[in-house]
């Protein structure tokens, strides 16, 4: 079996009296691509959130790569190589889409104040993420403001910016959502080819034959819990997915 | 007269600045008076009572409010917005207050003999802080402030840490404030505690919003504009500030963002690609 990159183990989190995460326990292992389903307030955004650091877990243990990092804040999550992009996408508008990449650069993320002391390597970083926004098919759009994007093209940025900063796992939160069938198709292939580039994607999303096609295996939730893991066969063929779905077991 | 204008000019431009400076990293501050208090008052203490001289004075107070501004910019930069607005003003009030009741720089009556500080020297140190922010605006740092400025969660997803960004740059733009009032006690003589009221505050930061917050240059355009508009306008008598206030209106409705625009997109393109 494949080692374990990010496990998650007990986690629970609490928003006053609901429980959007209870005892969530599941594993993402090495070189997949994972999908999360689970309908409307199953607790994935929630999860996500708790995997990057924005909400802090109230009981359980988040380990990656043998790393306990349950008590990390978020940005030393993005550093310890937790990358994510978001619901809604959050681009920063007001820069244009070469600055959006730049950004990400770890040189910079983890010594803000460095650049003030040293000139160099600056056309690397500018090559390399030239290099970034051509894997995503965004090369000719660079100097555009990011506020200008088309949604596909806005979504493909979010994607080569989480990537710029090199790191080890990657959340997608509905990356499909809003995109039309061709839109779907290229955004799949897109994410296949950056598999390579990462120990595991995890792909958030309730279109189910999306995560069919796409993942590896599928990990399914509802009420803040795991209903299932496994194959996406398995998973989806589960009674209690099933009818998480339907709304009903004989449907 | 006309080195008052000078010199007062210049001191304004530093305070600008020193507004600027903070809200490159997405904080407004309404504090920057009590900043340039703690400066004044800092170096005067040094300069009056310890003999330092003028350049060893200011530069001390700098650090020393640097600090006092990190230490309160800690807990204060945890709020946003409008809290944020509340609680620096609270911080200007405290100063002022807290000044008036020390004895040994003067209390209400304020603190004398301050000298030492020409209107050039304010203006020598004006250039240096505008060259160097300028330097600071073609460094990856500036992308930091921006992205820090524009979408906080994101910055720290990406693994910025923008409680420290955040810190620093309050920090920064309080002993740039300090040393405008180290600069500004050392012409006037005489310092007290009302030179440095919550007016202060509240008029700087509209030097920076009238100027353009998202260009280094509209910062102290607002500052100059806005400090001899008044005196432009002097014949007017009794009517000044009324005047004053409808041109500052009239000026936030016509040019919501400032006398100098945003940076343009193809500025900001050309500015990204050069390595």
């Amino acid at each position: 079996m494949a080692e374990t990159v990010l496990g998650f183990d007990g986690v629970s989190k609490r928003f006053g009296g609901i429980h959007a995460l209870s005892a969530l326990s599941f594993e993402v292992r090495a070189g997949e691509i994972l999908g999360v389903i689970g309908p409307n307030g199953a607790g994935k955004s929630v999860m996500i959130n708790v995997a990057s650091g924005v909400y802090a877990a109230d009981e359980g243990r988040i380990v990656h790569r043998g790393r306990d990092i349950t008590r990390l804040n978020a940005h030393q999550r993005g550093r310890a190589g937790i990358a994510r992009t978001f619901q809604n996408i959050r681009l920063f508008k007001r820069m244009t889409v070469l600055e959006n990449v730049l950004v990400a650069d770890k040189t910079h993320t983890v010594r803000p104040f460095g650049s003030l002391l040293s000139f160099g390597r600056r056309r690397e970083e500018i090559a390399a993420a030239l290099a970034e926004l051509d894997r995503m098919r965004l090369a000719d759009k660079a100097d555009q403001l990011a506020g200008t994007l088309a949604y596909g093209d806005a979504r493909r940025l979010e994607i080569a910016r989480a990537l710029a900063g090199k790191p080890s796992v990657l959340f997608l939160d509905e990356p499909a959502a809003g995109m039309n069938e061709r839109e779907t198709e290229e955004l799949l292939a897109d994410i296949r080819a950056c598999r390579s580039r990462l120990d595991a994607i995890v792909v958030v999303e309730h279109d189910m034959a999306l995560l069919r096609v796409l993942s590896d295996r599928l990990v399914a939730m509802n009420y803040g819990q795991l209903l299932a893991e496994g194959t996406p066969d398995i998973v989806l063929a589960h009674p209690e997915v099933v009818s998480a779905y339907l709304g009903t077991q004989d449907g | 007269m006309i080195a008052d204008h000078i010199m007062f000019t210049g001191v304004n431009v530093l305070l600008a600045w020193s507004v600027y400076v903070i809200l490159l990293s997405g904080s407004v501050s309404f504090a920057n008076g009590a900043f340039m208090a703690i400066g004044g008052y800092g170096a005067g203490v040094l300069t009056t009572k310890f003999g330092l001289p003028l350049v060893a004075g200011i530069p001390i107070a700098a650090l020393g409010t640097a600090a006092f501004g990190m230490i309160i910019g800690l807990p204060a930069l945890r709020t946003r917005g409008i809290y944020l607005i509340l609680v620096t003003t609270g911080i200007a009030f405290c100063v002022k207050n807290a000044i008036e009741a020390i004895p040994y720089v003067g209390g209400v009556r304020g603190m004398r003999g301050l000298v030492g500080a020409e209107p050039w020297h304010v203006w020598v140190v004006a250039g240096v802080v505008g060259l160097l922010l300028w330097l600071l605006s073609r460094t990856p740092l500036q992308r930091i402030l921006d992205a820090v400025r524009e979408d906080e969660l994101v910055a720290r997803s990406l693994g910025i840490n923008t409680v420290y960004v955040k810190v620093i740059a309050f920090g920064t733009g309080a002993a740039l404030a300090a040393v405008a009032g180290g600069l500004y006690a050392h012409y006037m003589y005489v310092i007290n505690p009302e030179h440095f009221g919550i007016l202060v505050s509240v008029y700087v930061v509209l030097y920076v919003i009238l100027g353009g917050v998202n260009n280094l240059w509209g910062p102290p355009l607002g500052a100059a504009v806005m400090t001899l508009l008044p005196e432009l306008i002097r014949g007017l008598q009794a009517w000044r500030p009324i005047v004053f206030g409808v041109v500052i209106v009239i000026l936030l409705l016509v040019r919501p963002e400032g006398l100098l625009p945003f940076r343009s997109p193809t500025a900001r393109a050309k500015e990204a690609r050069r390595g």
